[in-house]
């Protein structure tokens, strides 16, 4: 188990490492990072004096090998917009961040996961005909355009919610909800079929014909036996959820992670790409180990071998 | 139920093709073409039946061409990808040894990222416009194929009939292209189907976060972005477009999901 863990955090490190380089060589082969930063205006001397100071006058090698070793340090350099550490830019959005992420992947699972399972035990009754419907429709609404949607109709037309920003609890629900939408829409239908496919086992007819009640028979032999879909696509998800949190940040103006990689694509901040893209690689991938050590505990029969 | 879905989905998709490829003769007005003296007319106005945006252009002339830009983006996408890395994922899984295992790892460091961040990331990048969008998805979503072919290259290798054809000696690109890849080409065409409307929606999205496709060009992420600023006062500039959008990522979704119930239910994507 513990090598397991260990090979799996090494490979996560390459992995990493790999996707920075690859995102410092776009980013160099793009063009003068200076050039597309300065406005259109600017003296040739300044330029010049700018490139120095943030050292892209050095060899390309050179400057790969200070950045991995900065990088390593956790160090990205400087903001080229705020003049300030991109790490620091990065760590400061990420508790806003989390409270998106965490608040729409506690709604997706206490309204998906329900969802799924009334729809499988009452099958093919009224209920499950309007779940279907509903997830369809809530999986091919594209977020941005929902969020727009809730916005005019609760900001504007009824003004019960802000627009955006952050600060209370009401501020926190359109974003999450928005967020929340589309993967609840995929794990409502996954959660459907896994339940599905575990109640037509012998197992269940056993313990129903021993004359278990409903209740143990759903909540106890099945829920565990369809688990381990269900969590796998979650914790496929929760890595997703981090590029949903781009789209809905940046609609909400939520002061989070995702509006900051956007903001600095758009300003051409390198700095604070590479920091933001470290970040999102390392809990993308972080979550994906979390979802396979879940495996063992949920279902004793998967070995996790190195 | 089933045939319901299938129907609508066909249905719908059958329409944005129509929208696509009619837009020039179903458009009432030039969806470029400035009236400010028409500007923000609300839908249901005489002359332009879903209104007009804050430069007086046709709203519905505009969503038409939207699914022209639309279609061929995701048509284009589809068919980069599925070449790319369908062509990879069949030599990887293949040739086992090194290919193989220099395409799972470049697929575990694009995996490692989230589809819609990586797709952006590379558009703002290599630059805006049409070209580049295409290339960007293409870039961010080859690896959903290359990983589904070359797994089903791996259980297909091993069943009989290539076996014995490789024992009478046939020889290996023979093999590849006569027997494994007509029994590969029905899950490359549901994965085709079901990524189709994530591309569209990705190049929306990345459209409306202000890369890709740029206004005045009328492509719907682009609409909604600048439909933000009036939301105040002009709902249906931020309605119609989506709504345009949503049914055909329905319409495609509900199309994809049958097709894989017909051609190869086994298939997880």
């Amino acid at each position: 188990m513990r090598a397991y863990v260990l090979s799996r955090l090494a490979q996560t490190a390459l992995v990493v490492f790999l996707s920075l380089t690859a995102v410092f060589a776009m980013v160099r082969l793009s063009g003068d990072p200076v050039l597309l930063f300065m406005p259109m205006d600017i003296q040739a001397k300044d330029v010049n004096e700018f490139r120095e100071r943030l050292g892209f006058n050095d060899p390309l090698p050179v400057q790969y090998a200070r950045f991995v070793g900065g990088a390593v340090r956790g160090d990205f350099g400087e903001s080229l917009r705020y003049r300030r550490d991109a790490l620091g830019l990065v760590l400061e959005r990420l508790p806003a961040t989390f409270l998106l992420a965490g608040t729409a992947l506690l709604l997706t699972l206490f309204v998906a996961v329900p969802l799924g399972i009334v729809s499988a035990v009452r099958r093919n009754t009224l209920l499950d005909h309007v779940g279907t419907v509903a997830t369809v429709l809530a999986q091919a609404t594209p977020g941005f355009w929902l969020g727009l949607m809730l916005i005019y109709l609760f900001s504007v037309h009824l003004r019960w919610l802000p627009t955006g920003g952050t600060g209370t609890v009401a501020h926190l629900i359109m974003p999450s909800v928005v967020l929340a939408a589309f993967f609840s829409a995929r794990i409502a239908r996954l959660t459907r079929s896994a339940v599905l496919e575990v109640l037509g086992e012998e197992y269940i007819l056993t313990a129903r014909a021993k004359g278990l009640g409903e209740g143990r028979v759903i909540g106890k032999h099945t829920l565990r036996n369809s688990a381990i879909p269900i969590v796998t696509l979650a914790g496929l998800e929760a890595g997703q959820i981090l590029g949903g949190a781009v789209i809905t940040e940046t609609i909400f103006a939520w002061p989070g992670l995702g509006r900051l990689t956007v903001q600095a694509l758009l300003n051409r901040d390198f700095p604070v790409v590479l920091a933001a893209v470290f970040f999102i690689s390392v809990m993308y991938t972080l979550v994906n180990l979390a979802v396979d050590l879940l495996y063992g505990w949920l279902d004793p029969r998967v070995r996790l071998r190195a | 139920m089933k045939d319901l879905k299938a129907w609508l989905g066909i249905g719908l998709t059958a329409a944005a093709i129509v929208a696509a490829v009619l837009a020039p003769w179903l458009a009432p007005h030039d969806p470029m073409k400035a009236d400010f003296v028409q500007s923000l007319k609300p839908p249901g106005s005489p002359a332009h039946l879903l209104g007009t945006d804050q430069l007086g252009r046709d709203l519905l002339a505009r969503v038409l061409y939207g699914a022209r830009l639309a279609l061929f983006i995701g048509v284009c996408t589809v068919l980069l990808t599925a070449l790319f890395g369908g062509l990879l994922g069949l030599v990887a899984g293949f040739v086992e040894r090194w290919p193989s295992a220099v395409l799972m790892r470049i697929a575990d460091v694009q995996l490692s990222f989230p589809f819609i961040l990586l797709a952006m990331t590379i558009n703002a990048i290599v630059g805006l416009g049409l070209q580049n969008i295409i290339l960007s998805l293409s870039a961010a979503g080859w690896v959903v194929y290359a990983r589904v072919v070359r797994g089903e290259v791996l259980s297909v290798k091993q069943r009989d009939y290539v076996q014995a054809a490789a024992a009478l000696g046939m020889s290996r690109s023979r093999l590849l292209f006569r027997h494994v890849l007509p029994n590969v080409a029905p899950s490359i065409i549901v994965v085709a189907s079901l990524q189709f409307s994530s591309f569209i929606v990705a190049e929306a999205a990345i459209s409306f976060l202000g890369f890709g496709i740029q206004p005045p060009t009328p492509a719907w992420g682009s609409m909604l972005s600048e439909s933000r600023d009036f939301l105040y006062v002009a709902w249906w500039l931020a309605a119609f477009p989506g709504a345009a959008l949503a049914l055909t990522a329905l319409g495609v979704n509900l199309l994809g999901d049958w097709l894989r119930d017909t051609l190869d239910p086994k298939l997880r994507v």
